[in-house]
Order: C-alpha cells, then sequence, then structure tokens
C-alpha cells in the first residue's frame, strides 16, 4: 500500500514539475542569472504552503517529519558543489528525471552524470565520513528546536512572508 | 517577458505545497536523491556483492525489502510516468522554446554542438548528485520538504546552493547575459 501511495505522489509530482514549466533549461538558467523568477515564485509557494501545512499537521500530531540532520561542513560542501552542477546542467536531480520522460535527450544525460556522482560518492564515502560528516554534527535541529518557540508559530509568519514574496515582491528583470 | 507554462507557477506551486503536506501526513516527506543510490546499492548488492558489503554508502541502502525499493523509489518510479504521460497527452500546449534536447540559449553561448551539450549534461549531473549525497538532499528533499520543515541543514543547502548555482550561472554566461 505505502508502495501504491508513493507511486501515485510521484505521478503528481512528475506532472506537477512538467505542467509547471520546471524542466525548462531557460527558466532555470534565467533563475540563476536572476532574471526569471517563475521558479522562485514556484518554490517559495510551494514551501509557504507546504510550510503551513506541515506544522499544521505537526500541531495536530499527524506529521511524518524527516529532518535531515546539519553536519554544517558536509551540507555547506555538498550544496555548493550541487550548485555548480544545477547551473552547468541546467536540471536537478528531480526535473532530469521528469525531463527524460519529456524525452529530453540532455536530461537522459543528467541521470547517467548523476549515477556516475553517486557512485564515486559511494567510493569516497569511506574516506570521507570522519574528516567531512562526523564533524560540526548539530544533529536534526529545526528553527523550532533552536528558538524553543512551538513550529507552527513560526510556519505562520514564515509562510506569510513567502506567498507576500512571491505574489508581490519578485519580479522578472527583462530588459 | 516569457510566455508561461502550461500551469501557472502559482497553481504548480500551491498544488506542490499541499502534495508536499499530503504525503508527509500518509508517509514522509517528498525526496529524489537518495534513490540514485538505492538503485545503484541494488544493482550492486546483484552483481557485485562482496564489493556492496564492504562498502559502508553502499551497505546502507538495498537487500532489505525489495532491494530497497520502497516508498521512496516508487515515487521517483511515479515522477517518470507522471511527468512522461503529461507530457504525451500535453505536448501541444508547452511553449516552443521548452521542447527539445538543445535548449536555444544554450545554442546561442555554446553553438549547436550536440555533443557539448551532453557532456556539459553529464558533468553536471555528476556533480549534482555527488553534491547532493555529500549534504544529504537535493531541490526536493532539502529544499521543498526540508525547508517546509524548518530544518536548519536545509537553510544553510539552500543558501549554499542558489550562492553558488547563481556565481556559475553568471561565470558560464558572462559576456551577454540572458537573451
Amino acid at each position: 500500500m505505502t508502495l501504491l501511495i508513493g507511486f501515485l505522489i510521484g505521478c503528481a509530482f512528475g506532472a506537477i514539475l512538467f505542467l509547471g514549466g520546471a524542466t525548462s533549461y531557460r527558466r532555470i538558467m534565467g533563475t540563476l542569472l536572476l532574471k526569471d523568477m517563475w521558479i522562485i515564485k514556484l518554490m517559495a509557494t510551494a514551501i509557504g504552503v507546504g510550510s503551513l501545512g506541515v506544522y499544521l499537521l505537526d500541531f495536530a500530531n499527524l506529521a511524518n517529519m524527516s529532518i535531515k540532520p546539519a553536519y554544517v561542513g558536509g551540507v555547506a560542501l555538498g550544496g555548493i558543489i550541487f550548485g555548480i552542477g544545477w547551473a552547468v546542467s541546467g536540471y536537478c536531480p528531480g526535473t532530469c528525471v521528469v525531463g527524460a520522460s519529456e524525452g529530453k535527450k540532455d536530461a537522459m544525460f543528467v541521470i547517467l552524470g548523476a549515477l556516475l556522482g553517486t557512485f564515486v560518492f559511494s567510493l569516497a564515502y569511506p574516506a570521507i565520513e570522519a574528516s567531512i560528516l562526523a564533524p560540526m554534527d548539530l544533529g536534526k535541529i529545526t528553527l523550532e528546536s533552536v528558538t524553543g518557540i512551538s513550529g507552527l508559530y513560526l510556519a505562520i509568519p514564515f509562510s506569510a512572508m513567502l506567498l507576500f514574496l512571491a505574489f508581490f515582491v519578485l519580479k522578472d528583470r527583462y530588459e | 517577458m516569457q510566455d508561461g507554462a502550461i500551469i501557472s507557477w502559482k497553481a504548480a506551486g500551491i498544488s506542490l505545497g499541499l502534495l508536499l503536506t499530503l504525503a508527509t501526513y500518509l508517509v514522509s516527506p517528498l525526496g529524489v536523491s537518495t534513490q540514485f543510490v538505492v538503485s545503484e546499492a541494488a544493482v550492486a548488492h546483484k552483481v557485485a556483492p562482496a564489493f556492496a558489503e564492504k562498502n559502508t554508502y553502499l551497505a546502507k541502502y538495498g537487500e532489505k525489502e525489495n532491494w530497497g525499493v520502497g516508498y521512496g523509489w516508487m515515487l521517483v518510479f511515479g515522477m517518470f510516468v507522471g511527468g512522461g504521460v503529461c507530457a504525451q497527452l500535453l505536448r501541444s500546449r508547452q511553449p516552443e522554446a521548452d521542447k527539445g534536447s538543445m535548449p536555444a540559449m544554450w545554442a546561442a553561448k555554446f553553438g549547436e554542438s550536440r555533443a557539448k551539450r551532453y557532456a556539459a549534461a553529464f558533468a553536471g549531473g555528476a556533480l549534482l548528485l555527488f553534491g547532493a549525497r555529500l549534504a544529504g538532499g537535493c531541490t526536493s528533499g532539502h529544499m521543498i520538504s526540508g525547508i517546509s520543515q524548518l530544518a536548519i541543514s536545509s537553510f544553510i543547502f539552500g543558501v549554499c546552493t542558489f550562492g553558488a548555482g547563481i556565481v556559475m550561472a553568471k561565470i558560464l554566461y558572462r559576456n551577454k547575459a540572458g537573451a
């Protein structure tokens, strides 16, 4: 049953990414060149709705949260490498799957590269585990656990801020 | 101004936020990049079991319950099916500029060579997943799901990713940025 739920949620996720133009190279690059705000507005809206939804569930004790640990060095370095790969390929790990399903060959090459990157990481893992991943590990912390304020009361203003940004502040900057 | 997409960013963003909420209620939040490891671990456990057992990373994934194919893997498989079906049905409504394997913006800057585009895609893909595995997630798991859960690690990931992505994009498209 969980497998079927996963499949159906995935179908909806893939459909939203395709329909919303998230597999578009010009939009991704336009985002990173700070000219096209479409993707940023899409993400800010998703996080605005999502943070409110998740913390409403949490408030009612219905959320299956999955907080990633903050091992600061690995997360920061990984984020930087990821960002470079994002700009070079024009895709991210989710959109390359959807792009490939549309028949985009460049997206298929991203997947092949991604499999190589995963493999190289698994080879490097024993060597970097102690030096990069273990130090500066602050554990599974959130704004809630750091501030001591109930998550819902943080999520409400956070969500309002993101939705305000997406709907009223961010504007495309094409000359 | 650019033409839109089949649905607006508002519709896509709101439905993605609701989908994340639903997923968090039913099973767990959205994520993609872990499944690249799961797929490889599943193959490795079949093809080279001794190597897979010895590798401390691959050994963590796969084997258990159907070679590790669970909720997360089915989710990514679903993305391929859902995206593919929508693309087949609605391709005619996709903006012309978003079709095909050779983005016009890339061709205008780096030429029409397909080998060059695919090489960049391959290299970029390798960096994406090396970085994502190092950081423990990607755009969906860290940024969308993680920031929605107000996780500190995901805020760090978001800042570093956008920072590096913006710098790299500016370097790639330095002389005539945009189009």
